[in-house]
């Protein structure tokens, strides 16, 4: 009888001892950059490839992504209490803006005193695209049934860091406004961001060197990041259609498509390899339209570089598809 | 160095912790009866109807699904007393017709549209979900369980043990029967958005099934399932919450540790 009793009370010791050890040793492998004076935080991947740029070799500075949405865009991105852990040591929280972070406004509410950085501030936003009806309808549909209002509906177009010239203008604003909230490497921040411009600028050129032959063309698009593209390329959009993780396309909309590209004669669609492939195969062989598999950039590796080089292929694939 | 406390800092966590520290008394508890009845796979055809629940709510436009949920849960759980009773077929071939068709239900409405994906949290469950009001909710429960218990649980055990001889002691059996079902649904569908319709079951089922174990009498039964299904509860949220990984599964992990030990504690005292 007694053994029974100091039987479970040894097993649940030996259970509490050995997740306790187990998580110790696990948390401490994690707890390796805690000692930085100041940390900043992005709240996705152009943030935290810019940041990484201006921060440079910056000291006792460190840079942190939230953990990383599997859906690519951030629109049902959830915190997890890993990201609220990491925002709550954060001393700076750099956000693109215009309502791409949903979960704002809760950070906002438990966090009131971290500092927040908008990098799209300065940034002219385009207005949504050609209204989708199909996606709106739905949208209504959903917010009315989930109280949950999708972010797009009523904002902007928000996904400027799409157009190197806005990128430009968003690197400057998240380099001057660190700068101000770390003197002590205030100095570093902008000088980076100096360098990091003219690389930019470089980009941007080599970009405006198609301008001639893309301005006036008309383009589909698979998603709306891309009338960023369009825009800069001078380039008229006729569709739009939204495609993303959560939306299959129907047929009805497939014979719309088809229907623009035959009334308004578009040369090319624009699309995310990762979304729009199935849809953008039946749509090529449906029509002459090429499909132009461009990288949203909103996700990648870590690597400084990793912006330039990304928006080069996609300088180089409109260039060869040009030239063709 | 951890810092044991910081998880404390947060508001979520607090909740969290409150909404553990009142589900899994429940859970030990209700899980005894569940056991002793063999209505495992009952709980589980449960939990998956939560899925059907919060389709009904999408269709009818409910704002808040708890509501659907629940509603349509207690529904489900008197309909399938109801036909198990009528003795037609075995009792776990009704509750799989029923929770194959519940389930089918609910995946063809939330997927529609390609949309599933926004609510594949539920599978898994979401600490971050529990809110103030569910935990207002959870106390309501947590009281009726307990009255229920006191002054049920006899009459329940009776039942249990055997209906015809029940009825002519004077039990209701059909209204004892209906009420536990009914009880069973609310706690499943008020806990399932963070625990996750996948493991539900496993916290209901493991703490009664490890008690009973090492058990002699109906009152080390209560006694260590309770100890069980609190204890899985606190650590499992703690862990969780250090390394990162989602609650349910890991409170499930902790419970299924504690089972297997006392699995081997219980032959062994038997081989004796």
């Amino acid at each position: 009888m007694k053994n029974k009793y100091s039987f479970v009370l040894i097993m649940l010791l030996c259970i509490l001892l050995g997740s306790v050890g187990l998580t110790t040793l696990y948390v401490a492998k994690e707890q390796a950059e805690e000692e930085e004076d100041f940390k900043i935080v992005t709240s996705f991947y152009p943030m935290y490839i810019a940041a990484l740029n201006i921060v440079g070799d910056a000291e006792n500075v460190s840079l942190q992504n939230l953990s990383e949405p599997q859906t690519g865009c951030l629109h049902d991105f959830q915190m997890t209490p890993k990201d609220m852990k990491l925002l709550s040591g954060a001393d700076v929280f750099v956000i693109n803006g215009g309502g791409i972070e949903s979960f704002m406004e809760e950070v906002a509410e438990t966090y009131p005193e971290l500092a927040v950085v908008e990098a799209c501030s300065e940034v002219e936003f385009l207005e949504e695209g050609i209204e989708d009806s199909f996606v709106a309808e739905d949208e209504e549909l959903e917010a009315s049934r989930t109280g949950h209002v999708h972010e797009h509906e009523h904002e902007e177009n928000a996904h400027a860091w799409m157009s190197i010239s806005s990128y430009r203008i968003m690197v400057a604003t998240i380099a001057e406004q660190l700068a101000s909230l770390d003197e002590a490497h205030a100095e570093d921040y902008i000088l980076n961001a100096q360098i990091y411009d003219a690389k930019l600028q470089d980009l941007q050129e080599e970009q405006q060197e198609l301008f001639a032959m893309t301005e006036g063309t008309n383009v589909i698009l698979f998603h709306e990041a891309y009338a960023y593209v369009a825009d800069e390329y001078g380039m008229n959009v006729c569709y739009e259609l939204n495609l993303d993780e959560e939306r299959q396309v129907s047929a009805g909309e497939i014979a719309d498509v088809l229907e623009a590209v035959e009334n308004d004669g578009v040369t090319y669609i624009l699309a995310e390899e990762l979304y729009g492939k199935e849809i953008g195969t039946t749509v090529e062989k449906e029509s002459d339209v090429t499909v132009l598999y461009l990288d949203t950039l909103n996700r990648g590796d870590y690597e400084k570089d990793s912006y330039l080089n990304a928006m080069h292929n996609n300088i180089e694939l409109l260039k060869q598809e040009l030239i063709k | 160095m951890i810092d044991w406390t910081s998880w404390l800092d947060y508001g979520f966590m607090r909740y969290a912790l409150i909404a553990v520290l009142i589900i899994t008394p429940l859970f030990g508890l209700m899980g005894t009866m569940i056991v002793n009845k063999k209505m495992a796979y009952f709980s589980d055809a449960l939990g998956h109807s939560a899925l059907t629940g919060i389709a009904v709510g999408v269709v009818f436009g409910v704002q808040d699904t708890n509501l659907s949920m629940v509603v349509f849960a207690v529904i489900f759980a008197l309909l399938l007393n109801k036909i198990g009773s009528m003795n037609t077929a075995s009792t776990d071939t009704i509750i799989s017709v029923f929770s194959s068709c519940s389930v089918a239900v609910g995946l063809a409405i939330l997927s529609k549209g390609g949309n599933f994906s926004k609510y594949s949290s539920l599978l898994v469950g979401d600490i971050l979900s529990i809110t103030k009001a569910e935990i207002g909710y959870l106390a309501v429960i947590f009281v009726i369980t307990i009255l229920f218990w006191l002054f049920g649980y006899n009459a329940l055990n009776a039942i249990c043990i055997h209906k015809t001889l029940a009825k002519s002691e004077g039990i209701k059996v059909k209204v004892f029967e209906n009420l536990f079902a009914v009880l069973v649904a609310l706690i499943v569908m008020l806990s399932i958005k963070w625990v996750g319709i996948l493991i539900i079951n496993a916290l209901l089922i493991l703490p009664a099934a490890s008690a009973r174990n090492i058990s002699v009498n109906m009152r080390e039964y209560h006694l260590f399932s309770l100890v069980f299904a609190i204890f899985s509860g606190v650590l499992g949220l703690m862990v969780s919450y250090y390394t990162n990984v989602a609650t349910g599964p890991m409170i499930v992990i902790i419970a299924s540790v504690i089972y297997f030990a006392t699995f081997l504690y219980g032959r062994n005292e038997r081989n004796k």
